[in-house]
């Protein structure tokens, strides 16, 4: 018979238990406020039970008291004595030298929406119930099909890039923005709104938020400027139809006009004949036709694969690496030999996975009967497929990563000459003028391989290695199979790919400008600032402004800052597969700016592309062949420089291996009032820009940031190596005066 | 009266002896006929570009001369193909081989039968084979520097264009035929030796020009005579 476990130990497991559950058993997880919330809830509750009667309550102490008196337990004692005051004293130290967080900013995301605007200098009605569009399908619904597909084609070419194929705001250039681009199929957002309020916020972007929504930090374009009233409308169209969520109605008085809903949407499509708009609710039911690849080619993919499988959907011809023909048969991730057709189950991975670096989503959130009834539709495309039967190549036994095995993989990396279109450091920088086009014609950019997040066919050693055993059809990547010393060097090469760059990047939201001393070197490769931790931040190309730049080639500015009482000074790193100064042969300057507020920065912040007239903003540039420079800006193209004496900034920039590293320092008070005055201990925006002029990159054509937060750090203070042992000692204090006390009343009480 | 005879049996054996020399002719050792020529561009083909080589100078010179229509001396057209499609090519002694040198395909057209090619580096340096082929499976394989020979097989009869893309101006063509084919030379000429008598239809083809065919009659152990003018449009 085995004794129930003891009252104290009962309370332990339930309160184990509900941490496990809190912790792991909800998804999505819980932030740590709301689990040490819940925790504290359940202790009470333990509590509460255990004191229920005396006899609970005294079998619980037991244990708890035997600890405190019990001469058997001594050593016990001695350790939670030791044991405790260092955990306090460990928690008191992660508390004082916690890492500063960018401050949580408070906006109201659905404001309140104006009864009706300006559209063009006309006036539309924001609380009509329902659209132009609306009205022409209930008078002829034929026309659905047309609005639907017009929508679709606006989305693509304008939307997608942000708010994503899957209208989840989860596009290429999302990770660049804070706060993240809507999630349409969330239902807080379209579901809750009406279709006007999306006609305000499509018309009138971030700029047209109210106040209390920081209009400041959005990066929604006002479509006003590039689209008219009818595309606006369409796109609205597609987003309702496309996610099955239903507009809401402002004013219910009105007699409404007949609209799909969750049910009648499947209805509504039969009538538009070729697509297929199952709202999502339905898609859990696995396809009832063998049609039923066909129908969601349509409806998912065809947009930028185009109806006929060629790649020449309406958004392919704005997307780098362009969207697969699917008629060549030609594919790039594959498992099966050079030359040969993917299986079944490559394909497969690259519908679930999508492809990183790219405008392909990983369609995982479609059931996996729907994705295998898409492989069987796009083998349809090409006819080589038909009785093929492709087999995976042999690649070599796997061999762990190692020094050993590292070194090899470098040697073998110069004895195969990966540079050659690599570059000499990995970075994706071919020799100049190398002109490395894939199958059709497009360019294409080799991988950067310090990178790996960008890597197509995934980042994992064996995708690695995969990939250099049978190349990537279609591109300049040939296969490596037979082309190595040994057939392990393919491991070896992995592995030192691998070792090039970290899984992912650490996007940060706040940059800490660290305090120093002594004079800040300009030198960007002195020894001083490889001791200073980097602050990842991602660019994405500028969309907003004509000219609009769909595939910027600079990604990721690493950024590190320091300040001392007289200078400020950042070193920024980032990578350009070409190094382009005029006069060397290259039409336009690389070029790199830090974008501040003008002045103290108090206030609002201004517009995130180089202000406006109301607002400009102030920039620390540097640019290839003139080096480092003052500006300010009322908005994109309206960039004055600073001239002669009213430049205090300084600094310099090398170019090596595919990698620009600038310093632009200057000193902390300048005394102009145009220029930023850094306050010390206070956060301020910052935001990025960078052009690559070889590809053409000037004026708005760039890639680009949102605002981050800046912080010039106070001098470290001691605070964080005091409070720690002050907190240990008044631990043991307690501890000692808790043991007395038990003991002394022990004694009265007699054993 | 015996003499005459014997003149006359003499003069029948010559006849048939010499009857059955003439018949035997055709399928002797020294074949068929021959078809030779020459091809001409008309109009004005495009001037040869010229490409500053940035990388591998000191095995691929410091520019390379790039003709998409080479035209040789007296308007001759290089590098095409010149089959003749209903005869059989002669089983060849070797295999054939593509040489990568100076990172130039040598040659830059290459005539073979289906079947196996040795790809040959000769420059010490990485090369990649990049096929664009529809009925072979079309390949991308490296040829690193130590890789000298990659055995290669083409079975299907196709002309396949072959880049290189670490070299972005090295571009050839492999003609996989079954047929009795010959390349034409710096001049535009070329000459197919051993075609069967009789008629037969001979098709040029150039990559940027087209495909061009006459019919021509072969006669043993002469040579036939044809010329081809492919217009190069601007």
């Amino acid at each position: 018979m085995v004794r129930p476990p003891g009252k104290f130990v009962q309370a332990i497991l339930v309160l184990v238990v509900a941490f496990l559950i809190f912790e792991y058993g909800i998804r999505p997880p819980m932030p740590f406020s709301l689990l040490s919330l819940y925790l504290a809830i359940t202790l009470m509750a333990v509590l509460v039970y255990v004191s229920s009667d005396s006899e609970s309550w005294r079998a619980f102490v037991a244990p708890l008291w035997a600890t405190l008196t019990e001469p058997g337990r001594r050593q016990l004692r001695l350790g939670l004595g030791v044991l405790l005051p260092l955990l306090v004293g460990y928690y008191a130290y992660s508390q004082a030298a916690a890492k500063a967080e960018a401050p949580v900013e408070l906006r109201a995301i659905h404001p309140a929406p104006p009864t009706s605007i300006s559209f063009r200098g006309k006036q539309i009605d924001l609380q009509a119930t329902d659209t132009p569009v609306r009205k022409d399908i209930a008078a002829n619904p034929a026309n659905g099909a047309k609005h639907f597909a017009a929508g679709g084609a606006l989305y693509v070419r304008n939307c997608l890039y942000c708010h994503g194929d899957n209208l989840d705001g989860q596009g290429h250039f999302a990770h660049g923005f804070n706060p993240a681009p809507a999630d349409f199929t969330d239902p807080g957002t379209i579901a809750q709104l009406s279709e006007g309020f999306l006609f305000w916020r499509v018309a009138k972007g971030g700029p047209g938020l109210p106040k209390e929504s920081t209009p400041w930090n959005s990066a929604m374009p006002a479509w006003e400027d590039r689209l008219t009233e009818e595309q606006i409308w369409q796109v609205i169209y597609y987003l309702y139809e496309t996610t099955g969520a239903k507009p809401r109605v402002m004013d219910a008085g009105h007699a409404a006009l007949p609209r799909p809903s969750r049910e009648d949407g499947s209805a509504s499509l039969l009538v538009r004949g070729g697509h297929l708009l199952r709202p999502r609710a339905a898609e859990a039911q696995p396809p009832a036709d063998p049609g039923a690849g066909k129908a969601l080619y349509e409806q998912k993919c065809a947009l930028c694969h185009g109806a006929s499988g060629k790649g020449d959907g309406p958004a392919a011809e704005l997307l780098l690496p362009r969207p697969r023909d699917f008629t060549a048969g030609k594919y790039k991730i594959r498992s099966t030999a050079s030359g040969q057709l993917p299986t079944d189950r490559d394909l497969f991975r690259v519908i679930s996975e999508g492809m990183p670096g790219t405008s392909m989503p990983a369609w995982k959130m479609l059931p996996e009967k729907d994705r295998w009834a898409l492989v069987a539709y796009l083998k349809d495309f090409a006819g080589a497929f038909k009785g093929a039967k492709p087999e995976a190549a042999k690649v070599p036994g796997e061999v762990a990563s190692s020094e050993a095995s590292i070194k090899r993989g470098k040697e073998m990396f110069e004895a195969i000459e990966c540079n050659k279109c690599h570059g000499q450091a990995g970075r994706g920088d071919p020799a100049p003028g190398s002109d490395l086009k894939d199958d059709w014609g497009h360019p294409v950019w080799p991988a950067n391989l310090h990178k790996p997040w960008t890597f197509r066919g995934g980042h994992e050693r064996k995708d690695v290695a995969m990939r250099l055993s049978t190349g990537l059809m279609g591109s300049p990547m040939p296969t490596f199979l037979d082309s190595v010393e040994k057939p392990e060097d393919i491991w070896h090469l992995a592995n030192y790919v691998r070792s090039l760059g970290p899984d992912r990047p650490n996007w940060a939201s706040l940059l800490q400008v660290q305090a120093v001393t002594g004079e800040i070197p300009l030198d960007p490769n002195a020894e001083f600032w490889r001791k200073i931790p980097a602050a990842n931040f991602p660019l994405v190309g500028q969309v907003i402004v004509d000219p609009r730049s769909f595939n910027p080639t600079i990604d990721m500015i690493d950024v590190r800052a320091v300040h001392t009482d007289t200078d400020v000074a950042f070193h920024l790193t980032w990578d350009d597969p070409t190094a382009s100064e005029p006069g060397k042969g290259a039409p336009k300057p690389d070029m790199v700016a830090l974008q501040f507020p003008t002045g103290a920065g108090e206030g609002e912040r201004p517009y995130f592309l180089m202000g406006d007239g109301g607002k400009p903003v102030y920039l620390l540039t540097w640019r290839a062949g003139a080096g480092v420079g003052e500006a300010t800006a009322a908005g994109i193209g309206k960039v004055t420089p600073q001239q002669g004496e009213a430049v205090q900034a300084k600094g310099q920039a090398v170019y090596d291996a595919g990698q620009y590293r600038a310093v632009i320092r200057r000193p902390v008070k300048t005394g102009d009032r145009a220029d930023f005055a850094f306050p010390v201990g206070e956060f301020f925006p910052m935001a990025f820009w960078a052009w690559d002029g070889s590809e053409g990159d000037e004026g708005a054509r760039a890639a680009v940031t949102s605002w981050y937060y800046v912080r010039l750090e106070a001098p470290a203070s001691t605070r964080r190596f005091v409070i720690p042992p002050i907190a240990a000692l008044v631990t043991v204090g307690l501890e000692l005066g808790l043991s007395r006390w038990a003991r002394r009343r022990r004694d009265r009480q007699g054993p | 009266m015996r003499m005459r005879v014997l003149a006359s049996v003499l003069m029948v054996a010559l006849v048939a002896a010499a009857a059955l020399l003439a018949w035997n002719q055709p399928a002797g050792a020294q074949g068929g006929g021959t078809i030779a020529g020459e091809v001409k561009v008309t109009g004005s083909a495009p001037a040869p570009k010229t490409v500053k080589v940035n990388k591998d100078t000191e095995v691929c010179g410091s520019e390379k001369k790039i003709a998409d229509v080479a035209v040789g001396a007296g308007n001759g057209l290089v590098n095409a193909v010149v089959s003749v499609t209903d005869a059989k090519g002669a089983k060849a002694a070797k295999k054939p081989a593509l040489d990568q040198k100076g990172c130039e395909f040598h040659p830059e057209v290459l005539v073979m039968a289906p079947g196996e090619v040795d790809i040959l580096n000769s420059d010490g340096v990485l090369h990649n084979v990049h096929t664009f082929s529809t009925a072979n499976p079309a390949i991308n394989k490296a040829q690193p520097k130590f890789k000298k020979v990659m055995t290669e097989k083409f079975d299907k009869p196709e002309a396949i264009k072959i880049q290189c893309d670490a070299h972005s101006w090295m571009h050839g063509w492999i003609f996989v035929t079954e047929s009795l084919a010959a390349v034409t030379d710096e001049k535009g000429s070329f000459k197919l030796e051993n075609v069967p008598a009789g008629k037969h239809k001979v098709e040029v083809w150039h990559p940027v020009l087209g495909k061009q065919s006459k019919e021509v009659e072969v006669k043993p152990g002469q040579e036939a005579r044809v010329s081809f003018e492919l217009a190069a449009k601007k």
